[in-house]
């Protein structure tokens, strides 16, 4: 049985992977990937609560939030095509139009 | 008052529809050629229009006149009225209020009548007279404006003659000046001409100015400006104890002699008298019809028209009509010696014409109206026909005015030369030439009024006049013997045959030899053969190749085209025999086959009858013979054969340098024509530049430089509206800007623009609430 301390480790690393890769990376797709590790991180976050109080409305909202990631990986992908079509890259470094 | 009257006036008068094309046919030649001509190619076309439109205007002129002679005497009046020209609506006058119209109206009396006749017909012949002498112009597109300024000169003249009214006669006056200044002028290329243009036009403009005063004048006294009306009741004024006018209070004499004197003026101007006549030899330097149509035939007449229409304002007015008196019998003489030292044959003409017309104000100053007017029509034909021998002789010439290089010409061109010689007969006043009669007529007036000691002036002045008029009547003969004697007697002098060393270099070559060319065609109609410009200046035109003239020789001068000599010869036969027309009573007694005074008879209902006031004793007929013997068998026979002597029968005229040599002075001053033009000159045109200068001086520093100052006030003023809008109020609204904008940059830099600073703001931001909470 592996422990509630041992996953909400490995939840706690999926997560910094993600939040450092979302503020690190240039690449919009990478981002957007790292942006679901963090959710996923969560998501792990949610089972693990869930079996350790025994209930089922833990799991319930981590197939709620995989519903809600793929949504945004819809929308988020269709960006990042128009941004390519429109601006010939996908690094956010280029794309600074609101820059002061 | 004037309405009753009118009714009585034009009762006699008859109506006529066609009236109006007499002066309108000229008008619409006018039209047609100045708007067209300079389209029509073949100038044939503007001869016809030209001279169609005027000899349609003579005929319609002779069958009027036919129907005024089938008329009885005291009616013999027709009229037309075409339209209303001014309504003045109501005006304040002497006689209360007039409600008088200004009709476009014309009128065709004896008088008018006859000027009609004058004018449409001696213009016919002068326009026929034109279309030969102009030749040179058919090719370089001038003839159709030239044809176009004289048919509208025929227009103006006739609407003076047969306006119904003094503003109709007014719109011809000025008419005829303007055609006058556009005809001198009409080489305006040429300095000369512009100037003398000009001076016509000013000289006249003074004159002018006098003629509105006294028709002001005349309306103000009797509310209206119709000749019927005025003349209807001109008796009822005259007798009015006094007339007050803006102000002052005089007896109807003495108005009436304000207005006679004002309207002298006027004719002063345009009749050329002392001393408003500098302007008529100046203005020969238009073409030679032109000189012959409006200087000597017409134009110049209208002032003497205007005093006869005006008769009855004159009649009343002795010491207007003792004015008219004086200056035209000093006219006559002085302008008369002007003649007698001239070498330019136009001069001579034009000097003579201003002679003339002073022995017509003589006649009217005596108040013989009609032996004044009747000079008039004999002076038309002789000077007309005078001056457009004189432009043949030109024109056969080449171009060659000074009558010095002439001489010999009535063996080259007889018919010219008959033609002038039987004029000169006429003007110098040999029995039964038409000069005698009318002149004699004239002098005769004059005398008789000393002799009777008449009312019209004071008897002093009547027997000075008439010795005046005698001197300028020697005069005359002489100098126009002179004239024939230089240009047509003794040897050609042109072809460098020159014995006697008698001519002069023309002032044609002075400097006007740049465009010579060789093939210069003698003949003067060949001139139109040359592609060059032949620039018609008489004066000027024959330089432009001069060996042609003087150096080679045996050439000569011949008879000039029927279009020239026959206008020239049909005048000259009317100066012959034109003097019939008012054959004196006196003679008549001795010679019964001519009627008597036909003439005055004539134009005598339209003369304003005074009741006789004086009773002096009449003239002894052996009186009347004997002046008429003396001057026309001892007088002017005098003075011709004493030019004669001088002249023709010494071929060197020695006589006549032994006499400058004698008198060196007094021909240098009767040369320069007594310096009057130099006097005007200094006297009143420098000044008046001066004057003129000084104002325009004025206009310059004072009247500019307000107008300049206030601009330069407001450039001022703008410039420090402007720095104040640029540095202040454009200065606190930069500076709230600037304000801004350095505010603001201090947060510019966290708008990177970049997604993950955002984000990691976002995240610091997240962690910072962590610990907080966590720490709570």
């Amino acid at each position: 049985m592996v422990s509630l301390n041992a996953v909400l480790l490995i939840s706690f690393l999926l997560f910094s992977i993600g939040i450092a890769g979302v503020l690190i990376r240039r690449n919009a797709l990478i981002i957007l990937m790292c942006a679901e590790l963090m959710l996923n991180a969560a998501n792990l976050n949610f089972i693990a609560f869930a079996r350790h109080s025994g209930s089922v409305s833990g799991q319930a909202f981590a197939l709620l939030v995989m519903g809600f990631a793929a949504a945004e990986v819809a929308v988020g992908l269709a960006l990042v095509v128009a941004l390519y079509r429109k601006r010939d890259t996908v690094q956010v470094d280029d794309i600074n139009l609101l820059k002061g | 008052m004037t309405t009753t009257m009118e009714h009585a006036m034009t009762a006699a008068s008859h109506p006529s529809s066609y009236l109006w094309l007499i002066p309108f046919l000229p008008f619409f030649g006018f039209l047609i050629n100045g708007l067209s001509g300079r389209k029509l190619r073949n100038t044939k076309v503007v001869d016809f229009i030209a001279l169609g439109s005027v000899g349609l205007a003579f005929l319609l002129t002779l069958w009027h006149f036919a129907q005024l002679a089938g008329l009885p005497a005291d009616g013999r009046s027709l009229h037309q009225s075409l339209w209303t020209w001014f309504d003045i609506g109501g005006a304040r006058v002497l006689g209360g209020l007039t409600t008088y119209k200004v009709e476009w109206a014309y009128k065709f009396d004896a008088l008018s009548g006859c000027m009609a006749l004058l004018v449409s017909g001696a213009g016919f012949l002068i326009h026929l007279f034109s279309t030969g002498y102009m030749a040179e112009e058919r090719n370089d597109g001038r003839y159709y404006r030239f044809m176009a300024y004289l048919n509208l000169f025929v227009f103006s003249m006739l609407n003076l003659v047969l306006g119904a009214n003094i503003l109709m006669m007014f719109l011809g006056w000025e008419g005829v000046g303007l055609c006058s200044y556009l005809l001198i002028g009409f080489y305006f290329e040429k300095e000369f001409a512009a100037v003398a243009g000009k001076k016509a036009f000013v000289t006249n403009r003074i004159g002018d100015f006098g003629f509105m005063i006294g028709f002001f004048l005349i309306f103000q006294v009797f509310g209206t400006l119709d000749y019927d009306t005025l003349m209807g009741s001109v008796r009822g004024i005259a007798t009015m104890p006094a007339i007050t006018l803006y102000g002052h209070t005089a007896s109807p004499t003495w108005w009436f002699n304000l207005i006679g004197c004002c309207l002298f003026v006027g004719a002063m101007g345009k009749s050329a008298q002392i001393p408003l006549y500098v302007w008529l030899p100046d203005a020969m330097a238009g073409p030679t019809p032109v000189s012959a149509l409006i200087h000597a035939a017409t134009m110049v007449t209208s002032g003497l028209y205007m005093i006869t229409r005006l008769n009855f304002i004159y009649v009343n007015a002795p010491v207007a009509l003792a004015v008219v008196l004086a200056f035209g019998s000093l006219t006559a003489f002085v302008a008369a010696t002007m003649g007698l030292a001239q070498y330019d044959i136009k001069k001579v003409l034009a000097y003579s014409t201003v002679s003339q017309l002073g022995f017509m104000f003589m006649g009217m100053g005596a108040g013989a109206f009609s032996a004044g007017m009747f000079h008039v029509f004999t002076h038309a034909f002789f000077k007309a026909s005078l001056f457009l021998g004189s432009g043949a002789v030109i024109a056969a010439c080449h171009h060659e005015q000074d009558m010095r290089n002439m001489g010999g010409l009535k063996k080259l061109m007889p018919i010219t030369a008959m033609s002038m010689i039987l004029a000169t007969f006429a003007i110098a006043g040999i029995f039964p030439f038409s000069g005698f009669f009318s002149k004699d007529e004239i002098l005769w007036k004059v005398f008789e009024g000393w002799y009777q000691h008449g009312h019209y002036t004071g008897p002093t002045l009547n027997l000075v006049a008439w010795i005046l008029g005698m001197l300028g009547a020697f005069c005359t003969a002489f100098y126009m013997t002179r004239l024939i004697a230089m240009t047509f007697y003794g040897e050609y002098r042109g072809a460098g045959n020159d014995p006697y060393g008698l001519t002069v270099q023309s002032e044609a070559h002075h400097g006007h030899d740049d465009h010579g060319h060789g093939a210069h065609g003698h003949d003067a109609h060949d001139h139109q053969a040359n592609g060059l410009h032949e620039l018609d200046q008489p004066h000027n035109h024959r330089g432009d190749d001069p060996e042609d003239h003087d150096v080679v020789p045996g050439h000569h001068p011949h008879e000039v085209s029927w279009r020239m000599w026959l206008p020239v010869a049909i005048l000259a036969g009317l100066a012959v025999v034109g003097g019939l027309l008012n054959y004196p009573e006196s003679l008549h007694r001795i010679l019964p086959i001519v009627p008597a005074e036909l003439f005055s008879k004539w134009i005598e209902p339209l003369l304003y009858q005074v009741a006789p006031v004086h009773h002096g004793e009449h003239v002894p007929p052996a009186i009347e013979y004997g002046l008429m013997a003396w001057a026309t068998l001892v007088w002017a026979p005098g003075a011709m054969l004493l030019a004669w002597w001088i002249y023709k029968v010494d071929p060197s005229w020695s006589r006549a340098k032994a006499f400058v040599t004698r008198f060196p002075n007094l021909f240098r001053w009767v040369n320069a024509k007594y310096y009057v033009d130099e006097f005007y000159e200094a006297a009143l045109i420098e000044p008046i530049k001066r004057f003129s200068a000084q104002l325009w001086s004025f206009d310059t520093w004072v009247v500019d430089g307000m107008v300049n100052g206030a601009a330069r006030t407001t450039i001022i003023w703008a410039d420090l509206s402007h720095w104040i809008d640029q540095k202040l109020v454009d200065g606190a609204v930069n500076l709230t800007a600037y304000i801004i904008q350095e505010t603001s940059s201090v947060f510019r830099g966290l708008q990177s623009g970049r997604v993950q600073h955002y984000a990691f703001v976002m995240f610091l931001g997240f962690l910072v609430f962590a610990f907080w909470k966590f720490l709570a």
